[in-house]
């Protein structure tokens, strides 16, 4: 008998899972120890993580108004993903959505009730146009999409602090670097969380239904595993490719809008907050499953708060960067050895 | 014609950056790894210069840690792509979070601080009085003739004049050939993919001690990408890739120019042409020439992890 591992084509989900949770662990674990290495007293920062953020409804709340774009920003790369596409610039259709909303809102007038439809069309707009051009070279001229959305970040993330500190400074001299305030707020859905929670949530919902039950979200699902085995059956590829990708952009730009509607209330640099590229993160954790995207929005709201409580204790937003690329790579070996198993086999015969 | 003399001096300096960077691509993606951990590397290459140059106050300290440093991840960023075979993408948008989240948390104490010394121009005798031209190209620090001149002569001597170069590129296209013909798929991969990561570690330190030269969070600025979207351009070869990078070096001292001499273009305008640029130089010739797809192509088995029993 000997034994050896034997990799498989496809883990099963339930190994897959507890490595999942075990990557997860070890990679935070892993960053406490290297906290630990700096002076910082991981277990105690841990334990006022875990205080603040479920010892109150206060905490739940600021988690809530994180999770919101977190999962929008996540379905929006699963979506893309479940074709084979990598969207990498959820962070720049962000932008671009609140750009869009926050354009909207200021220049035409109206009754919220009117205007805040609008808005989040404005906002869908915003992103889907900023992904055309990334859209349509990959479809047409087989362009790596992953990079060419990616540079369009830095162009969006320009773009806004250009308008927030330039044409549209807000002429009231309130604030510094940002718009004037937007008339139109999402209302409040529970304490400071707005109705863009339940409305992602239920986008994610009807986005998950519309892959697993209708003719499409089949042929998407073939397409984005196997494009060859899709345009062999007649499959068309390209516009499902297309489509696909245009509403990975909407849905980032929606987040954006919900964003500057619902909690920033003002356009400036820097509204999105990584959300984007956490999108991607959170997208990974999922497994590309749209509904998985929730929970897994969740952990990274928690994450991303921890950072935020943590501020005073010299961890920051660029520290958590730091872990959440350490769970992702974490999350990256452990997904491949998931594929692995251990087997005891007799020796081939001579 | 001072102007045009200004302009091309920054060029060649911003260039510099893009182009070591885009060099370590060629090397991990020729054999056959997509590196996106470019920007994290970069980042950490130029926190790691600073901080050196700071405590030695010798660049040539910073920028051979900065090395030494993007080595050491590389070789873990190698061992886990080619040898463990995790998926490439996620790795590397993994070093880029972790390299730029660790050096900006790293680089609080630093920020700001002018590198107290930096890569200067060396004069090269009769050469740098050559008129219009010689100020220009004969008075650059040891570094630019190295990046621009002897490391990509030297690479494509390697890649395309040697048996050792078509066994690497042989890697690239068709792991399993190479394999059967006794080259050693993942030896090879490792070493590239490690060597790449020093290169792209090295064009951060660079980037800290000739070109800004301070650290500030988000100073790599999108460069990394940039480079990995160069080596499309370039066709996966070294020459193009430092004529790419050459070129965008041009762009981004066109916006310099544009803020300091005050044209009715404003300031974050200016800034977006880098990266439009790109996207444009990497759609546009596939769209215009379809001829470019073939002789442009990337390496065939890019991205792809090589097990051998699944010939």
């Amino acid at each position: 008998m000997a034994i050896r591992l034997q990799r498989l084509p496809s883990a099963s989900p339930a190994v897959a899972l507890a490595a999942r949770a075990i990557a997860i662990l070890l990679a935070l674990v892993t960053a406490g120890l290297l906290l630990a290495a700096s002076g910082a007293q991981p277990l105690k920062l841990a334990q006022q993580v875990l205080k603040s953020t479920f010892g109150s409804g206060f905490g739940l709340e600021d988690v809530g108004l994180l999770v919101t774009p977190l999962i929008l920003t996540g379905l929006s790369v699963a979506v893309a993903l479940r074709i084979g596409a990598w969207n990498i610039g959820a962070e720049g259709q962000f932008y671009a959505g609140a750009f869009a909303a926050t354009g909207v809102a200021l220049f035409i007038p109206g009754p919220s009730i009117v205007m805040l439809p609008l808005m989040f069309i404005a906002g869908a707009l915003g992103g889907l146009i900023w992904i055309l051009v990334p859209t349509l070279a990959r479809a047409y001229a087989d362009v790596s999409e992953l990079i060419t959305t990616l540079l369009l970040n830095f162009v969006a993330t320009l773009l806004v602090y250009y308008v927030a500190t330039g044409p549209w400074l807000d002429p009231g001299g309130h604030a510094l670097a940002t718009t004037a305030r937007l008339k139109h707020d999402m209302p409040e859905f529970i304490g400071i969380v707005h109705w863009g929670f339940p409305m992602a949530i239920l986008l994610a919902v009807i986005t998950a239904a519309t892959f697993s039950f209708t003719r499409w979200g089949y042929e998407v699902r073939i397409a984005g595993s196997n494009p060859q085995a899709a345009k062999y059956a007649g499959m068309p590829f390209r516009r499902h490719l297309i489509v696909v990708m245009l509403l990975s952009g909407a849905i980032a730009g929606i987040a954006g809008m919900l964003e500057v509607a619902g909690t920033v209330h003002r356009l400036q640099g820097g509204i999105s907050n990584n959300f984007g590229y956490l999108g991607i993160m959170v997208a990974v954790l999922a497994r590309g499953s749209c509904i998985g995207v929730i929970a897994g929005a969740a952990l990274m709201a928690v994450i991303l708060n921890s950072g935020i409580i943590l501020q005073t204790q010299g961890v920051n937003t660029s520290t958590v960067l730091a872990i959440t690329g350490l769970i992702l790579f974490f999350t990256a070996v452990g997904d491949e050895l998931a594929h692995f198993r251990i087997v005891s086999s007799k020796p081939a015969e001579a | 014609m001072d102007l045009i003399a200004g302009i091309l001096h920054t060029s060649l300096l911003a260039g510099g950056v893009l182009a070591l960077a885009a060099l370590g691509e060629v090397l991990a993606e020729r054999v056959g790894v997509v590196n996106l951990g470019v920007e994290g590397l970069m980042a950490l290459g130029a926190i790691t210069g600073i901080a050196a140059v700071v405590t030695t106050r010798s660049p040539t300290a910073g920028f051979a840690l900065a090395l030494a440093v993007g080595f050491v991840v590389g070789m873990v960023f190698a061992a886990i792509t080619v040898y463990l075979r995790a998926n490439q993408v996620l790795c590397g948008l993994a070093l880029t979070l972790m390299g730029t989240g660790f050096a900006a948390t790293v680089g609080k104490t630093y920020s700001g601080i002018p590198a107290p010394a930096t890569f200067t121009g060396v004069e090269i005798p009769y050469l740098s009085s050559i008129p219009l031209i010689g100020q220009v190209l004969f008075t650059q620090n040891v570094l630019v003739y190295l990046i621009y001149i002897i490391l990509p002569v030297m690479l494509h001597v390697l890649m395309f004049r040697t048996r050792h170069g078509l066994n690497l590129r042989a890697v690239g296209e068709n792991p399993a050939a190479a394999d059967a013909a006794g080259i050693a798929v993942q030896r090879i991969r490792f070493w590239y993919v490690t060597a790449g990561a020093a290169l792209a570690a090295g064009a951060g330190a660079y980037l800290t001690l000739a070109f800004v030269p301070s650290w500030s969070e988000g100073v790599v600025a999108g460069r990394g990408w940039i480079a990995v979207a160069l080596v499309i351009f370039a066709g996966y070869r070294p020459l193009n890739a430092v004529l790419a990078a050459l070129l965008f070096g041009v762009i981004t001292s066109l916006g310099f120019v544009g803020q300091a001499r005050n044209w009715p273009i404003a300031a974050p305008v200016l800034s977006m042409l880098p990266y439009l640029g790109t996207i444009a130089f990497i759609v546009v010739p596939v769209v215009a020439w379809h001829r470019m797809r073939q002789v442009m192509a990337a390496p065939a088995a890019l991205g792809v992890p090589y097990y051998r029993d699944l010939r």
